[in-house]
């Protein structure tokens, strides 16, 4: 099930939120627990075993490192073992298939492929419960003893499958006592409404567009082309992404929770470093606490240094997909960041403002084209074209970029703090009298939209 | 914002999908959609084995997508919305202000297609004429939004005098009346005007005379064709189907059906498929007779649906006028004219199907 669909919407978030609201507090995470498996088994009916599975393991895990907690070397034991069957699970389903593959081509040998499909959001949950024996190690949260109320940090349903990424420190204090009133469900639904019209009314209305380009033979592509279909690209992961973040957080403050902040208008950084300061940031976060600083972080000699952040980063982009196109995202990001902290970024800051954001959206860009075409052929060949290997425009980039201009004018504002700076200057009265209004003008064309996808005449008569 | 605003829209939305939501499972369930022109999902059977591969609640999903409250209006609302943001082509259709125009598209089959005719040309000792109509997308590309790529059916008519089949020009008497009514606007067929200009073509290639054009009859006000379907842009206002003859005299014979019934089917005409009032709809075969046609002479037409609003006038000249349809009627071309007194062979197809026909083949065998 995803959040953007008639199913979910109109019966399982209705029931979910009735039964809970009804339920007495003591027993809502059960609900919750038992909910969210229900949403998780409704796709995946078979690998809901892996989420019984990692409940059990990391439950136990986290038992094991409070009774060892005096004896250090048993307990980084527990964790090691922990860590280790996380990243099991994500390498067979994963990574197993790719690794295999791609040694084969390598050696010539014929290592059998296990052709399963991938648990859906199984990179998400894996990453959390890491966090969790880690963090009760590292003393940040204290042990959960509840089973029912691990199993609810495991799969509680509004970030699953895509995010953001919780540390189990963030949301311990909430899943024994949260605050939920009113207030709190109205601003969730505010968040909710958000998300689900910047995923369904821009990025899927945006994203037909970059498939226009992304299915034209390279040989016939224009510069012109080249860039639309990357700016495309780029609106709509970024609408995407960010509007399943804003659904995730606002169906947590619904039920009770408050999940931390994944996107902060990313597209209107000046340097690379800041795009990912502002991106996806519970991701980065994971890979900097779990990761980047257990290296020693920058306080080591320069050459481990870089050694550490092609690490983080290398894994940053197989972590986004088995596949070499994302390895080589990852370490183009390395270098970039490497080359601001080390020479570019004291010159960057002497440029002015305008500049600055141009090298930064030209850099995220190429990012984009090198993430999103997997084909490496492909790949060259796009951007080849995108650098003046190709005619500047023809008739049909321009018909494209014409009738797709009003979206891209609306996806260029809303993709900065303009629109909420405007909203937040209206007096309160006002705020108070548009929002359900604003609301309701959400549901009522995403439904359309919803609708709209299902739509699928039967052409018999064309002939 | 205070709590009379929270409560109102903590309301509103609790309201909107609770209540869509229960008017889903209030409302009965519909078997097809005329809109659509499909039958709708119904709920799955259960099963262990459907529900372990997941194809059960997939199921479950489209038919809560299909069943959903009110759907046909939610897509015209969706329509609009784009429309609003500047969009103008909407699921492979082009709206050029109170005209829908169907995109074609280059296909792979487009020349072989035109070898087929030429097979038969050289197979046959009858006269085989060619006509091939432009469709909208051609006759009125200055409609069409600035740029919009859309297929050359000219140079393909224009290949297609290669063929040696004697050629008919549609393309010439279409665009001599291109300010005129000739095409629908929500569907992809030509109206009785222009079917009736491609008559006149067909006249001139024999070197008779082309009847006038006589005084129309309008039998429906309220026709919306494929392209209203398709695009769901559901905010035009529908068309009206003409007819400039009358029939009288005439009767057609559904041979697959085994029923004889007049030239016009008027059943269709309140129906949702309107167009099919012509003829009666694709059938593989019809055959009809008009004792008091100019000649005694018979024509096999090997055609697409747009014939089945040119036939009307070839009646004023045919006394016996075959209908096939290759799609149905599998069978090679050649023999069949041999088999049934046929005098002339007329190959009548719309560019754009003709272009993605999968079964010209039968043409050349």
């Amino acid at each position: 099930m995803v959040f953007s669909g008639l199913p979910f919407l109109f019966f399982y978030l209705v029931v979910t939120l009735l039964i809970y609201k009804l339920t007495p507090l003591k027993l809502r995470n059960l609900v919750l627990l038992i909910a969210s498996l229900f949403f998780y088994g409704w796709g995946e009916p078979v690998y809901i075993v892996i989420m019984f599975l990692s409940i059990a393991v990391d439950y136990t895990h986290g038992m094991l490192v409070e009774r060892w907690r005096a004896d250090d070397r048993k307990a980084r034991m527990a964790v090691a073992s922990s860590v280790f069957f996380n990243l099991l699970i994500l390498v067979t389903f994963k990574y197993y298939d790719f690794l295999a593959g791609s040694l084969n081509a390598l050696t010539g040998w014929s290592i059998p492929l296990l052709g399963v499909s991938m648990p859906i959001g199984i990179s998400f949950y894996t990453f959390q419960t890491m966090s969790y024996t880690i963090d009760v190690y590292r003393q940040d949260a204290p042990v959960q003893r509840n089973i029912v109320t691990f199993g609810t940090f495991v799969t509680i349903f509004p970030q699953l499958i895509a995010g953001p990424i919780i540390q189990y420190k963030s949301v311990a204090d909430q899943l024994q006592c949260r605050r939920e009133d009113l207030e709190k469900f109205v601003s969730g639904v505010r968040r909710f409404c958000v998300g689900l019209a910047k995923k369904v009314l821009l990025a899927n209305a945006i994203g037909k567009l970059w498939d226009v380009f992304l299915a034209a033979d390279t040989a016939e592509l224009t510069v012109l082309g080249g860039w639309l279909g990357l700016i495309a690209y780029a609106f709509q992961i970024y609408f995407d992404f960010s509007g399943y973040s804003d659904m995730a957080i606002g169906l947590g403050r619904m039920f009770g929770f408050e999940f931390i902040e994944n996107f902060n208008y990313p597209y209107i950084s000046r340097s690379v470093v800041e795009f990912w300061k502002r991106w996806h940031i519970s991701l980065t976060n994971w890979f900097r606490e779990y990761v980047y600083f257990p290296l020693g972080g920058n306080r080591v000699s320069r050459p481990k240094w870089i050694r550490n952040i092609l690490i983080v980063w290398l894994l940053t982009g197989i972590w986004h997909g088995a596949g070499w196109n994302f390895l080589l995202w990852g370490l183009y990001y390395a270098l970039w960041m490497l080359a601001e902290r080390l020479f570019l970024g004291k010159r960057l800051e002497k440029l002015p403002a305008a500049l600055r954001h141009i090298y930064t959206l030209a850099v995220v860009l190429v990012g984009w084209g090198l993430f999103a075409i997997e084909d490496m052929g492909q790949l060259g060949g796009y951007l080849a074209v995108c650098f003046g290997g190709g005619s500047l425009a023809d008739a049909f980039t321009l018909y494209q970029l014409w009738s797709y201009l009003p979206l891209l004018v609306i996806l260029a504002f809303a993709a900065t703090p303009a629109a909420g700076k405007l909203f937040r200057k209206l007096p309160e009265r006002v705020q108070g009298a548009i929002t359900p209004l604003l609301v309701l003008a959400s549901l009522v064309l995403c439904t359309a939209s919803l609708v709209d996808a299902s739509y699928n005449p039967f052409l018999y008569f064309r002939f | 914002m205070n709590k009379t605003m929270q409560r109102v829209t903590a309301a509103i939305f609790c309201l909107f999908i609770g209540g869509l939501g229960l008017l889903h499972l209030l409302l009965p369930d519909r078997t097809f959609s005329p809109v659509e022109n499909r039958n709708l999902a119904q709920f799955p059977a259960f099963s262990w084995s459907a529900l372990r591969d997941g194809s059960y609640t997939a199921a479950i999903e489209t038919y809560l997508e299909d069943q959903f409250p009110f759907r046909d209006k939610w897509i015209g609302l969706k329509t609009r919305y784009e429309y609003l943001l500047g969009r103008r082509e909407f699921n492979d259709v082009y709206l050029c202000g109170d005209t829908l125009i169907s995109k074609v598209y280059d296909d792979s089959r487009a020349d072989k297609n035109l070898q087929y005719i030429q097979q038969l040309v050289e197979k046959t000792d009858l006269p085989v004429y060619l006509g091939l109509i432009p469709t909208a997308a051609e006759i009125w590309r200055d409609k069409l939004p600035e740029g919009a790529p859309s297929y050359d059916q000219a140079a393909y008519i224009e290949a297609a005098k290669d063929t040696g089949a004697i050629y008919v020009d549609m393309l010439g008497a279409l665009s001599a009346h291109s300010g005129e009514s000739i095409f629908y606007r929500t569907d992809h067929h030509w109206t009785s005007l222009g079917a009736y200009y491609g008559y006149t073509s067909l006249m001139e290639a024999l070197g008779a005379e082309a009847e006038p054009l006589g005084e129309g009859e309008t039998v429906s006000r309220d026709f919306y064709g494929t392209l209203y379907s398709t695009s769901g842009v559901h905010w035009l206002q529908p068309d009206t189907i003409e007819r400039y003859i009358s029939g009288e005299g005439v009767t057609v014979e559904d041979v697959y059906n085994e029923e004889t019934h007049g030239l016009y089917v008027d059943s269709f005409l309140s129906e949702k498929d309107k167009y099919s009032s012509f003829m009666g709809g694709n059938n593989p075969l019809y055959i009809i007779r008009n004792p008091d046609a100019a000649t005694d002479k018979t024509l096999l037409v090997v055609r697409d649906s747009y014939s089945d609003s040119l036939a009307p006038f070839l009646t004023q000249y045919y006394s016996e006028i075959h209908l096939l349809d290759l799609r149905y009627y599998r069978t090679s071309v050649a023999d069949y004219a041999a088999g049934n007194n046929i005098d002339e062979i007329f190959v009548c197809y719309s560019v754009e199907n003709l272009i993605r026909d999968a079964d010209a083949v039968f043409l050349g065998q």
